[in-house]
């Protein structure tokens, strides 16, 4: 499922349990799906629990969820800072938390998920290029600010130019990034002897 | 290599004692943690707090975000070099080392850890710093990050220093975790996610004011800061209309002073 601001579609379902609880929060204007964009992720290990230690969020969809199969439900933020795509959910057909591998997994595939969207709907930029786990990196998103007033463009563009152009170059996102930083750094120039030393 | 038996002189005459310090620190906290708190204004809070008290020359914090990996949430500067300095701890350094046995780590004299962190210690000695200090975050079986504290001297904390710098490191794990996450390990991975993304948004909208105005990392960050608190907006918040364009850029960098 993605939102956009305003629009919300769901993108694609794996089966007809996932398709039903994805319908359910576009009927309903309430779900974890649409919470998860909002705030972040929302884990449920068990609908039919009190699942959020008194929290009641969504009556009517939690009731619905769990008529159409699902016992626990996991909605991921699609997002990269200020920049919100959507979310997506996993179910289970039976109630059980994550694990900390598999929610470690889950929120790596939300971020290269959140990555991808935004490289494929980002004018101009045809190359693929492969995860690289560089979103992790302050410099990344300082560069993105950096480079969306620098260039006029949103910074979820330049975002996505920035790895095109790394991916282009060869080089690193994370090389190209600090590169940007300290350009406009102010003290940068100075500075930049002694950064080489000591990288 | 321990410090003398009188440690140097780290507070101005006159600004009280420690205790004293400590009391306002807690007082600041108390108000900051409010209803629907910024997570990350806590957390900045704290880190400046561990400089004032503790008379570190820098303070950061570290958190692991589930993927394995650990981020800077806060740093006492915010020019790019500190968070640098931070962040290769990811790879290396008293911080991983800290996160992962769930151990306090001191490191006195950096100069003789090379052996032991050969790329971390060339980049922290470069930036001034001669002893390091780490104390985990941690929550019953759960460590969920590191405080960091650098001296641009050689310093070994005492005992009583490491009680008053653990119980802001633990200030700090109840902020980002919040009361009602103490039950669940489910709300703690939401409460961390949500404060790691906010982070990013912030790292974004530096960028932002940095180009615009002209700033460093440092100076942009101030801006962002004076501005929320000027007009009760919300760090993250502020952040987010910044990067997304949805606020006058303009009128938070103001006139230049």
């Amino acid at each position: 499922m993605m939102t956009a601001a305003g629009h919300r579609g769901i993108v694609c379902c794996t089966d007809r349990v996932a398709a039903a609880i994805e319908e359910l929060q576009f009927t309903l204007g309430e779900g974890p799906c649409i919470d998860a964009f909002h705030r972040g992720p929302v884990l449920l290990d068990d609908l039919a629990g009190s699942g959020h230690l008194g929290r009641d969020p969504w009556p009517m969809f939690t009731a619905a969820a769990f008529a159409s199969g699902a016992r626990a439900l996991f909605a991921f933020p699609l997002q990269v800072g200020a920049v919100r795509i959507g979310a997506f959910d996993l179910y289970r057909d039976q109630p059980g938390p994550l694990d900390e591998t598999q929610l470690g997994i889950a929120l790596t595939f939300a971020d290269e998920l959140a990555v991808t969207i935004l490289r494929d709907r980002s004018p101009g930029v045809s190359i693929p290029w492969p995860a690289d786990g560089s979103s992790s990196h302050a410099e990344v998103h300082q560069a993105s600010g950096i480079l969306s007033v620098q260039l006029g463009m949103s910074v979820e563009d330049a975002f996505v130019w920035l790895r095109a152009r790394a991916f282009a170059s060869g080089r690193p996102v994370v090389d190209l990034a600090h590169e940007v930083v300290n350009s406009t750094d102010p003290n940068g120039i100075e500075r930049r002897g002694t950064d080489d030393e000591t990288r | 290599m321990t410090r003398p038996a009188e440690p140097p002189i780290r507070h101005r005459p006159g600004s009280g004692s420690r205790e004293r310090q400590l009391a306002d620190v807690f007082v600041t906290l108390a108000d900051t943690l409010v209803a629907d708190f910024d997570v990350l204004e806590v957390l900045d809070v704290l880190v400046r707090a561990c400089v004032d008290t503790l008379g570190s020359t820098a303070a950061g914090l570290l958190l692991g975000d589930q993927r394995g990996q650990l981020r800077v949430m806060a740093a006492s500067a915010e020019s790019s070099r500190l968070l640098e300095v931070f962040q290769i701890q990811n790879d290396e350094g008293p911080c991983l080392d800290c996160f992962r046995t769930r151990q306090p780590v001191s490191v006195p004299d950096l100069s003789i850890a090379v052996g032991q962190w050969p790329r971390f210690v060339p980049v922290a000695v470069a930036s001034g710093f001669r002893s390091v200090h780490a104390l985990p975050m941690r929550l019953r079986d759960t460590t969920i990050g590191a405080l960091n504290l650098f001296h641009g001297d050689e310093v070994a904390l005492t005992v009583e220093e490491l009680r008053v710098a653990q119980a802001l490191a633990d200030t700090a794990t109840i902020g980002i975790l919040q009361q009602r996450a103490l039950q669940s390990s489910n709300l703690m991975a939401e409460q961390l996610q949500t404060a790691l993304n906010s982070r990013v948004a912030i790292e974004q909208a530096k960028g932002v004011l940095a180009a615009t105005g002209g700033l460093d990392m440092e100076q942009a960050f101030q801006a962002l800061r004076r501005h929320a608190r000027d007009h009760n907006l919300r760090l993250s918040d502020l952040a987010r209309e910044i990067a997304t364009g949805t606020t006058d850029v303009a009128a938070i960098l103001g006139p230049r002073a």
